[in-house]
């Protein structure tokens, strides 16, 4: 009985559902932050519906925060009760990732329709300006001799920082287990620790360490990205200094599981069309966020191969089973 | 522990043997979960479980403190509370929390004006429930629409 | 540009009709949001902030600067009025500024908050402008290790507010220790008394905790109490404005709590919580009035208040001459500055003077608008005690629930606030005080990733502990808050005062 009425219902969404595909034109869309109002998460959401209405692509965006556990609350949510929901986007990212494997959340990123990736941030490694360390080279020195007498300051365990530390440890061949990782809370408190000198290095994105660098007291000794970046030529990447290690923080939308290849079209067709129009440019300029744009399969595949690193590094420094 | 009447300066105090047994199982939890912790490899030099051996250990020491002044000072008089209004306000706020994904902020929490009113002796309900549902629509309105706070919404606030 | 003619320009802009009019506004808004339960003034600025976007660069910091000021200020009204602290730092107001409020003395116990937050926000923000650069090289110089021991500091003066006995303080201050333990802990990213329950994994809200043991316990408690509990609360009692005793009780408190406030609050991990345990600790041992700590002393609400406030212009000593955002606050106002491509760093007072005395020029006015708007309505508050019981404990729990939602709109959440509010219940029927919890699940996490994180530097060495001239400064002074009254028994052969009861 239930299970008739169930398929009923079934058929009748898919039958109604390419005629909202065929309208083409979404009116209505309800953008999920997985964060607290104010965080990156949230600011992205929120600038994305500002874009989407000042552009017109949607009249009507919604921005509805649900906050938790690096974002696996608001995921588990989407998941769980958006199936099918055409008119309904996500916004998450690499953290989530990381997120999802040392939470043991039940849901991940598999789960829902990737749309893409929309901006980015990569890491860099810092020093206060007297440190002894001048270069990469000094830091893998260092680290092969012991690396318990490195301490390094980033964000919370698990996170994007001790990641990247346990791939830098393990790209030389050092046991990321034995990386001495200090957590803090908060950008500003393991910034003030790194200035202060109580910590040996200080991992972080690299917008973090830009206002410190200019006034010269940390010194940035490498960055995350494939090649130099344009606006910090002078900073080399690990690559070219011996340690084979890329990432890149980034912030996607992704859509509601199970809507049809039509539906995912038209949302992919939105966020292509905001993210060429000039107000989103502005936007990121304003914000001091990096346009990393990608979509369609390459977005996928990134994705993919994203997941199945963090898996392994996770298990290396002992986060993750 | 007698059956002796309440009064009887013999007998020992009945609420401070149950919060000491309160006590003693939030001991054993925290305990039970640092105990847990410990067999996670842990790289630093103070694990995750420090701290929560410490605050177990501390728990179980108060338990037995509370259940020894209990038995020692003996039973304390105090004055009756009405169970009455309290459940009132409970259905409040329980009523809250089950309205609250099905009809929205406005209803539910008119509800819980109207059954915290009822719990301080004022009705009649229904009157409460529309008049704070009313207000809180326009709570609503404000927070919502205002300062885009996500508020959860029912079908009273779809109309607008 | 010499330090003065640049305040004064920025004073000279700030000062024009219109960004008057911003400041008001941002005062009343930031006011009227912040006096609900459960959003503080980082929820309050977040939330606020996107109107501000829409001025010029003056007009928008100014009204910022009042929206902040009139969101802390909103929290403490809540705080004394309703016994709601909407934010962890007035949690500490709450204690004794309720009981005033509920003796007829609310005029008196909000006129000291507002004028001790003028006062130390006035001083502080001074402090920002001239000194600035040496404070912050002290804060900086602070370790964990150091930390740890300002923690132990906190630690042993909260028995302040443990009321008659130490069985039962001790308790309540384990039960916040132990909630303190839940969610994923930072340092190896296991998850702690968690159950499997992913809401659990960031941890109990301070705001959630305080909000349901102080009005959904407080609500529940004097409901059950029915026809016992007091009728009807007047509103007013003798003055409504303060008196001349008030005034003299008040002064030295407001300058207690801001030297204690503005240093702690520029620590990169200070935070405004621990000047207001430390301030109400202080202001209690000097008190000539004994019995009247925790029924309703006014310096109780002055010294917290004025460390507060003067803790909040503290955190702007990081932000503005780092670039450190270190509160929520602090890390929102970063944002803000973001709006005018500013990046808050090392440089932005050479770079960008004439926004960076703007700012500071327009906390001063907002701090005086403040004042100047919520004295008069000083009257008006107080009135809200005068509403009849049902309606008035109803829109307490209308308001406690919306904050909270607010913050965080999970079903969880409210069942958190269900749970913790049947504790405060408890708590209160068995003369347990309700202070310690929220402040042992605020200092326990802080007390413990100190800890941990300085014997991680050090390879687990317990002796950096112990080396650094500012930890033993503090483990000397936390020795004297726990023996001094004995040593001054031994000394003097008389008994040192007492606390009263809290509760």
């Amino acid at each position: 009985m239930n299970h008739m009425f169930r398929g009923a219902l079934l058929a009748a969404a898919l039958a109604a559902a390419p005629l909202t595909a065929a309208s083409a034109q979404v009116s209505d869309l309800k953008i999920i932050a997985p964060a607290a109002p104010g965080g990156g998460w949230d600011q992205t959401a929120r600038a994305l519906q500002q874009v989407l209405q000042s552009e017109k692509l949607v009249p009507n965006v919604q921005v509805l925060n649900v906050p938790g556990a690096g974002g696996t609350i608001g995921l588990a949510q989407f998941v769980n009760g958006n199936k099918g929901d055409p008119n309904v986007l996500l916004v998450g990212g690499y953290v989530m990732v990381g997120a999802i494997i040392t939470n043991k959340s039940p849901v991940n990123l598999t789960q829902v329709t990737p749309i893409a990736r929309l901006t980015g941030e990569y890491e860099a490694i810092a020093v206060p300006a007297n440190s002894p360390l001048k270069s990469m080279a000094d830091l893998v020195a260092a680290l092969k001799a012991d690396p318990q007498k490195v301490s390094w300051a980033g964000g919370s365990a698990g996170g994007t920082d001790h990641i990247t530390a346990g791939l830098i440890a393990k790209a030389i061949g050092v046991d990321p287990t034995k990386v001495n990782y200090i957590a803090f809370s908060g950008g500003g408190e393991s910034l003030a620790s790194i200035l202060g000198g109580k910590v040996t290095v200080g991992i972080s994105s690299l917008s973090e360490f830009d206002a410190q660098a200019k006034a010269g007291k940390l010194r940035i000794l490498a960055v995350s990205s494939p090649e130099r970046l344009p606006e910090a030529k002078d900073i080399p990447t690990f690559k070219e200094s011996g340690v084979d290690v890329e990432i890149q923080n980034w912030r996607s939308v992704s859509a509601a599981p199970g809507i049809t290849p039509e539906q995912k079209k038209a949302l992919s067709d939105i966020i292509a069309k905001a993210v060429e129009s000039k107000a989103w440019k502005d936007m990121l300029a304003q914000k001091g966020w990096v346009n990393t744009y990608l979509a369609g399969p390459e977005f996928e595949a990134q994705l993919a191969k994203d997941i199945a690193a963090t898996q392994t590094i996770l298990k290396d420094v002992g986060l993750a089973n | 522990m007698s059956d002796q009447p309440s009064s009887s300066a013999r007998s020992a105090d009945r609420a401070g043997l149950f919060i000491a047994l309160g006590l003693a199982v939030l001991a054993l939890v925290v305990g039970w979960d640092a105990w847990r912790l410990a067999s996670v490899n842990a790289h630093s030099a103070v694990g995750p479980a420090a701290f929560p051996t410490i605050i177990a250990a501390g728990l179980a020491i108060l338990a037995v403190a509370t259940a020894v002044e209990a038995i020692r000072e003996g039973a304390i008089a105090r004055p009756r509370d009405e169970a009455g209004p309290m459940v009132w306000v409970l259905a409040g706020l329980v009523g809250q929390i089950v309205l609250l994904p099905f009809l929205g902020f406005s209803i539910a929490t008119g509800w819980l004006f109207a059954a915290t009113a009822r719990g301080f002796g004022r009705g009649p309900v229904w009157a409460h429930f529309l008049a704070g549902t009313v207000m809180c629509f326009i709570i609503y309105l404000i927070f919502a629409k205002g300062l885009q706070l996500s508020l959860p919404a029912g079908p009273l606030e779809r109309l607008i | 540009m010499d330090t003065f003619a640049a305040l004064g320009q920025g004073l000279f802009v700030a000062l024009q009709p219109i960004n008057l009019l911003f400041a008001f506004v941002g005062v009343m808004l930031g006011t009227a949001v912040g006096v609900l339960p459960g959003i503080g003034p980082a929820l309050t600025v977040a939330l606020l902030l996107p109107i501000t976007f829409k001025l010029d660069p003056a007009g928008s910091l100014i009204m910022f600067a009042g929206i902040y000021y009139g969101g802390m200020y909103g929290g403490s009204t809540a705080s004394i009025l309703l016994n709601t602290p909407g934010e962890s730092s007035s949690i500490v107001t709450a204690l004794e500024g309720n009981k005033m409020a509920r003796a007829g003395r609310g005029g008196p116990a909000l006129a000291t908050a507002a004028i001790g937050s003028f006062v130390a926000g006035t001083i502080a923000t001074i402090g920002l402008a001239l000194i600035a650069p040496t404070v912050v090289d002290i804060a900086i110089s602070f370790g964990p290790e150091d930390y740890f021991a300002l923690m132990v500091l906190a630690f042993t003066t909260v028995s302040a507010a443990f009321g008659s006995s130490v069985t039962r303080g001790l308790t309540s201050l384990f039960i916040g220790l132990s909630l303190g333990l839940i969610g994923i802990d930072l340092q190896s990213g296991q998850a702690r008394l968690s159950f499997g329950v992913p809401d659990l994994l960031d941890g109990v809200e301070v705001t959630t905790l305080a909000v349901a043991l102080f009005a959904i316990g407080e609500t529940l408690s004097v409901c059950a109490a029915g026809s016992r509990a007091e009728e009807v609360i007047e509103p007013v009692k003798g003055s409504v404005f303060m008196n001349k005793e008030d005034w003299k009780r008040s002064w030295r408190p407001w300058l207690r709590g801001t030297v204690l406030g503005f240093p702690i609050g520029a620590m990169p991990a200070g935070g405004a919580e621990i000047p207001t345990f430390l301030s109400y600790a202080l202001e209690k041992r000097l008190c000539k009035k004994q019995d009247e700590f925790g029924n309703g002393a006014i310096e109780g609400v002055a010294g917290p208040e004025a460390a507060n406030n003067a803790a909040a212009a503290g955190v702007l000593v990081p932000l503005l001459t780092l670039g450190l955002p270190t509160s929520a606050t602090a890390a929102i106002m970063l944002a803000g500055f973001q709006q005018y491509g500013l990046n808050p760093g090392p440089l932005l007072f050479t770079t960008n003077p004439d926004l960076v005395w703007g700012l500071i020029a327009s906390l001063f006015i907002a701090n005086g608008m403040l004042l100047i708007l919520n004295l008069p309505l000083v009257g008006l508050w107080v009135r809200l005690l005068a509403i009849p019981r049902p309606w008035l404990y109803g829109g307490i729990l209308v308001f406690a629930t919306l904050g909270t939602l607010g913050a965080n709109p999970s079903l969880v959440e409210l069942g958190m606030l269900l749970v913790f509010g049947l504790l405060g219940y408890v708590l209160r029927r068995y003369d347990y005080p309700i202070a310690p919890v929220v402040v042992g699940l605020i200092l326990g996490p802080l007390a413990e990733q100190q800890l941990r994180r300085a014997l991680a530097i050090s390879v687990g060495d317990p002796i950096v502990l112990f080396q650094s001239p500012i930890a033993l400064t503090l483990y000397a002074l936390s020795a004297l808050a726990l023996f001094g009254p004995l040593l001054f028994y031994l000394a003097t052969g008389h008994r040192a005062p007492v606390g009263a009861d809290e509760d």
